[in-house]
């Protein structure tokens, strides 16, 4: 049975748009972030070559590209003596539950905290597991390692296999927690981590081009992918990631600004990224200040077009569309000729 | 005199004389001569059991099963006379006369002497008489055949009420019954279950040996024959397999088994129906069933000749005339076409499965268009034919009209629920809206809408540039507009191209109507979706220069031969396997090269048939120039047989020719057959030195696999510099070789790790010249010839890529940046808009990207609108605004900005 459809008046559609703005700030341009990147145990030479080298590139791609400070990133990995520059200690479950302690002593307030977890995982019984040097690192373990963080805005990724059964015990307000699969039951090889370290490297996963990747883009970057090369492969999908970000420990597989899961994710940046993202930069002057205002104004009525599309005529809304969004982009000159002549 | 009076005389005869024997013996020793008489029977010791039922049935008190029995075991072993003979004989004692009338009537029809069928099984009627339901059955089945329908169907229904109001009903009974309500399904075909029921249970109330001729043999065989009617040949072969198991020799079970097989696409059909009729050659129904093989491998005299002796034995055959129609209609005989279907119409007037018949034999024969003509006749003549509207609608489907098609395939399956090629292709035709239809001047392209962009484009250009090249070459243009469809699931197409899923070709050509797997429905590198459309054209050029009469093996060979003509690489070339099939004497002669399409013996007796006819083509373009191709087509067109063509455009006869193509491919092979030197790889596949460590020393200079062999081993130890000759060898001993270890890739790899970028590229290029599905090859070669400044040469090799994946997002990035380096604006939109179908993650950069290439090739209103998608996703996209401003502003573009 079809359900009956009520067609949204534009004035309607408009306030929906409205509407839909996040609720969620990102965080403030001065705040830092912090990154504990552990590369787990291969098993064998070529998954420890791989995994310290994919935790090598997030951390350097942190650095150079969105200026986290070097001195707040932290790679774990299971052989230190593979890069004993670079690698800060041993992957074991002693050396995170130290990581997050010695961020949580130097972190600010509105500082946030990236984890990311880069190898194998299992499911045992019923609890899954990250493969570590010596003892496996479980849900629950990780989740009272990270009530030393507090409040902070907290970012968990766990790319490996079976990593779906972490969402539950870590999920919290404020916190993001990424899985590459959607459950403990999923154990083949996850692909996810690769794509999702490689949103932060390359331009592609910044689908909307402020030049910036949130943690959203490249969860859904790294989700599509994902599935391509699956598909390319003629494979059945055998890994399914899913983000939570509204504490519920319920993962979407889908997650979108306006979705279940997905606002927070969308607001949340690493490094510079949210500086990139965001509004004036601290110091701007009133004249800026204002022209930022007009530029937000421009384009919280381009969201609230896009929402009433499906009820308005084609020919009208690609006119209102094209004039909001050269409004935009004269608006946006005037702010790159004050803010240095760009 | 009567004209039975002779055979029934000596019968009478003989049994005198076998009686005088038996009489002598206590009855005791009677009944153990009738117990192993039956049992011989059942068994299929036929001549035993005629033996000895001879013997019992001149007794006085002999009782009607001995003489049913009789009959039976001759009527099975096609001694119609005999049979006939002691039918009458028994009959002449009065109280057997009604018992045994249907016996008779039955040995009559299966003469053809109708007429004097019903006489008997009017007679049958008699009140008591054993087999009274039977004879009900058979004169409505007579009513039937005459036209006379309803009536028929009102009698057919009667068994409805006779199947009620019975307690018990014999097993032959009940039969009668299947019988009836089974034709009574073209009312509702929910009566087929009762069909089934019926059988069922004459199967299980026959009492077996002690009946003589037993009722479940004859069951299982209707039931299995039922079966195979509503395409389950699983059931129907379990069934015919019963039968077989007691009775090895019983030739409609056999013949059951031929069908079923056949069904399935075995070419064991061909033996079990000559074993049939070893049993029995006078076997109506086996004869019919050969000439039916025999003309799908386009066997014309053969399929006569099978023909002739089953009108021998039964004049009035329907199908034997049906299958001449058939024959007739196919050699493009119209008024012996004619003829014959005015003999079978007046027979049986509303006879729609003569039409239905020739139809399914044009469709063999790829007379596509003939075939919806004929099936039109048949719903005309009879509008619950409802298998002959399904024939209807998958031959309008094949030629194009979708529309028609469908309503026909609805009403095909309304009547006939059982019908899975119908349910699969409407299920299928119901997918069609997710189809896009691309038009150019001479085609339609159907397109899944997620392949659209990724493939239309180039299969536009490809598709005129094929048909004016063929049409030129062939002198002969197919009927416009041609349409293409590409299915990217096998499934579809397969569905699409016969009704089932699991059809293992890459496309298929219906005339002027194509269809072809895309690249998504198959594994990267398994084939060239370009070279697989241009073959498929190929067909409908010579199909169109043919009037569709050319066969198999020719319309193959020649599509092969022009696509190796359409580009480097396309078209199936020499393999070592073709030449060691040729050293074990496994490749067919030319004049029976068909079977290796139709009837393979083994699997790849395919490829090597394509590849083979494709040689025979080159050989007669090579010897008679290629005018010869097309006068032998002209030939075909004008129903000339296979010799006829042969010895007028050729000068040989078919065996003749094939003893010159043997010479021509030795010559042509010969020093290939050296390198890959089969003699000594007894017991072991082609490429095992390329599996096995080899043994040590030098190998023979010769051959081919050894020296790969020893190149392998040598580059493994990372002596590559060793490896070189060896690899420099064997490529010169059969360079066709381009499957996996070939040495233009290994070679690639030594030079390049030396350094030698130009020889690596040199022998990438080489490799995708002779192979068209080396996807990865491909995109080295791009790399490499990037490297070495050649953007054009790089572009050419990412082309080439296209037309075997096209899905990955870096492709068409690649090949939008080299294009953009070369102005070519054209074909940067082209890409830009396949890279955009490929969903790439970044999306706002795609449209962007595509409306700049708009821009550059000057179509500012696909800019802007392009441009608007982009932001659209990404208000604040920077290059995007910029490029929006200036579109609006018609400031001309500074420069190509393409590449990021």
């Amino acid at each position: 049975m079809s359900r009956l459809r009520v067609p949204l008046s534009p004035a309607l559609a408009l306030a929906a748009g409205l509407a839909l703005a996040s609720p969620y700030r990102a965080a403030p341009q001065d705040a830092r972030t912090h990154l504990i990147i552990v590369a787990g145990i291969g098993g064998e030479p070529r998954y420890v070559q791989a995994f310290y080298e994919m935790g090598a590139r997030l951390a350097e791609v942190a650095v150079s590209r969105w200026g986290i400070r070097p001195g707040d990133v932290t790679l774990l990995a299971e052989q230190p003596a593979m890069d004993a520059e670079r690698i800060d200690g041993r992957s074991t479950k002693e050396a995170i539950d130290a990581a997050i302690r010695s961020v949580s002593g130097r972190a600010g307030p509105a500082d946030q905290v990236f984890l990311t977890l880069i190898g194998h995982g299992s499911y045992q019984g019923s609890e899954g597991r990250f493969s570590l040097p010596g003892p496996d690192l479980t849900g629950a373990e990780l989740s009272v390692m990270l009530l030393q963080l507090g409040g902070r805005r907290v970012i968990v990724a766990n790319t490996s296999s079976a990593s779906g059964d972490f969402v539950k015990p870590l999920a919290a307000p404020n916190r993001i927690v990424i899985t590459a699969t959607k459950s403990g039951m999923e154990r083949n090889e996850a692909r996810f981590g690769r794509w999702f370290i490689e949103a932060f490297a390359g331009e592609s996963a910044d689908a909307d081009k402020d030049g910036a990747v949130s943690l959203l883009e490249a969860f859904d970057f790294a989700r599509t992918e994902v599935a391509r090369a699956y598909e390319q492969e003629k494979k059945l999908l055998t890994e399914h990631a899913v983000l939570d970000d509204n504490g519920d420990g319920q993962g979407s597989a889908d997650p979108g600004a306006d979705k279940v899961d997905g606002r927070l994710a969308g607001a949340t940046f690493l490094g510079k990224g949210a500086a990139l993202a965001g509004g004036p930069p601290p110091g701007a002057s009133p004249e800026l200040r204002a022209l930022y205002a007009q530029k937000q104004e421009i384009e919280k009525q381009i969201a609230a077009l896009r929402a009433a599309r499906d009820t308005m005529d084609t020919g009208r809304y690609e006119q209102q569309l094209e004039k909001l969004l050269v409004d935009l982009a004269l608006k946006n000159q005037e702010i790159r000729r004050l803010e240095g002549g760009r | 005199m009567n004209r039975n009076a002779r055979p029934a005389f000596l019968f009478a005869v003989a049994l005198l004389a076998a009686f005088a024997a038996l009489a002598a013996q206590p009855a005791c020793a009677r009944q153990d001569v009738q117990r192993d008489a039956f049992a011989a029977y059942i068994a299929g010791d036929y001549d035993a059991a005629i033996g000895g039922l001879r013997r019992l049935a001149g007794a006085p008190d002999t009782d009607a099963r001995v003489i049913r029995t009789l009959v039976a075991a001759l009527a099975e072993t096609g001694r119609y006379e005999e049979a006939e003979a002691a039918a009458r004989s028994g009959m002449e004692r009065p109280a057997l006369a009604a018992d045994l009338a249907v016996a008779l009537g039955d040995v009559l029809l299966e003469r053809g002497r109708r007429d004097e069928a019903e006489t008997e099984y009017r007679r049958a009627l008699a009140p008591g008489a054993h087999d009274a339901h039977t004879a009900r059955l058979r004169l409505a089945q007579i009513r039937w055949e005459r036209g006379d329908r309803e009536a028929a169907l009102d009698e057919f229904d009667r068994f409805i009420d006779i199947y009620n109001d019975s307690e018990s009903l014999s097993p032959r009974d009940l039969m009668a019954v299947a019988d009836a309500v089974r034709r009574l399904g073209v009312r509702d075909p929910q009566l087929f279950h009762d069909a089934v029921k019926a059988l069922d249970e004459a199967i299980k109330g026959d009492r077996g040996i002690v009946d003589g001729a037993p009722a479940a043999a004859e069951a299982r065989l209707r039931l299995g024959e039922l079966f195979l009617e509503k395409y389950n040949s699983t059931e129907a072969q379990s069934l015919f397999r019963e039968v077989l198991a007691t009775n090895p020799r019983h030739p409609v079970a056999l013949l059951g088994m031929a069908r079923a097989k056949n069904f399935d696409g075995s070419d064991e059909a061909l033996t079990l129906v000559g074993q049939s009729l070893e049993v029995n050659p006078h076997l109506v129904a086996a004869r019919v069933f050969s000439a039916q093989l025999m003309l799908d491998l386009e066997r014309f005299a053969d399929a006569r000749a099978q023909i002739d002796r089953a009108l021998e034995v039964n004049p009035a055959s329907l199908d034997a005339l049906s299958t001449a129609a058939a024959e007739a209609w196919l050699r493009g005989d119209e008024r012996g076409f004619e003829a014959l279907r005015d003999r079978i119409l007046g027979h049986s007037p509303g006879y729609a499965a003569l039409y239905e018949q020739v139809a399914e034999m044009a469709v063999r024969q790829r007379r596509y268009a003939g075939a919806v003509d004929l099936a039109a006749e048949a719903v005309r003549i009879d509008s619950s034919a409802w298998s002959a509207y399904g024939v209807l609608g998958l031959n309008q489907l094949r030629t194009g009209r979708v529309e028609d098609a469908r309503r026909n395939l609805d009403i095909s399956f309304a009547g006939d629920p059982f019908n899975v090629w119908i349910k699969n292709t409407l299920d299928l035709l119901d997918t069609f809206g997710q189809y896009r239809t691309l038009r150019t001047p001479r085609f339609e392209l159907v397109l899944h809408e997620s392949e659209a962009d990724l493939i239309g484009p180039r299969l536009a250009e490809l598709a005129e540039e094929a048909y004016d090249s063929l049409a030129r070459r062939y002198g002969v243009e197919p009927p416009t507009p041609v349409r293409v469809e590409v299915f990217p699931r096998a499934a579809d197409f397969s569905v699409r191209t016969v009704g089932l899923a699991g059809f293992g070709a890459l496309g298929v050509s219906f005339g002027s109507v194509l269809a072809i797997n895309s690249p998504a429905a198959l594994d990267r590198g398994q084939f060239n979706w370009g070279s697989t459309f241009w073959h498929e054209l190929a067909h409908a050029v010579t199909l169109a220069a043919s009037r569709h009469r050319v066969p198999r093996w020719l319309t193959e060979g020649l599509s092969v031969l022009e696509e190796r003509r359409a580009r480097p690489g396309w078209g199936d070339d020499l393999t070592p396997e073709f030449v060691a099939a040729y050293e074990n004497g496994d490749l067919l002669p030319v004049s029976s090269l068909n079977n290796g399409f139709v009837r393979p013996k083994f699997p790849m007796q395919i490829p090597l048939s394509y590849y083979q006819a494709s040689l025979v083509a080159e050989m007669i373009e090579e010897t008679r120039g290629f005018d010869a191709i097309r006068r032998m087509l002209a030939g075909y067109r004008d129903g000339q047989s296979e010799a006829e063509v042969f010895r007028a455009v050729l000068g040989e006869a078919p065996e003749a020719l094939d003893r010159t193509f043997d010479t021509w491919l030795k010559r042509r092979i010969g020093a290939r057959i050296e390198a890959v030197n089969v003699q000594q790889q007894a017991g072991e596949p082609l490429s095992a030195p390329l599996t096995v460590v080899l043994e040590a020393g030098e190998p023979p200079a010769g051959d081919f696999f050894r020296q790969m062999g020893k190149a392998k081993a040598l580059l493994a130890e990372g002596k590559n510099e060793e490896a070189r000759p060896y690899l420099e060898r064997a490529r010169t001993l059969f360079p066709e070789y381009v499957g996996p270890e070939n040495a233009y890739l290994r070679l690639a790899e030594v030079h390049e790790a030396a350094g030698r970028l130009r020889e690596a590229a040199d022998q990438l290029a080489e490799l995708t010249r002779r192979s068209d599905r080396n996807y990865d090859a491909n995109l080295e070669l791009a790399r490499l010839l990037e490297q070495l400044g050649d953007t054009r040469g790089a572009a050419a090799a990412l082309e080439r890529a296209t037309f075997i994946s096209p899905y990955e997002p870096a492709l068409f990035e690649r090949l939008a940046q080299l294009h953009t380096r070369n102005s070519d604006w054209a074909a940067v939109v082209r890409d830009r808009r396949a890279l955009l179908a490929t969903k790439p993650a970044d999306l706002a950069d795609a449209h962007y990207q595509l409306a700049l290439a708009w821009f550059n090739a000057g179509d500012a209103a696909a800019a802007r609108s392009a441009v608007l998608r982009s932001l659209e996703i990404a208000p604040n996209f920077e290059r995007a605004q910029e490029l929006l401003l200036r579109i609006r502003s018609r400031e001309p573009e500074p420069g190509a900005e393409g590449s990021r």
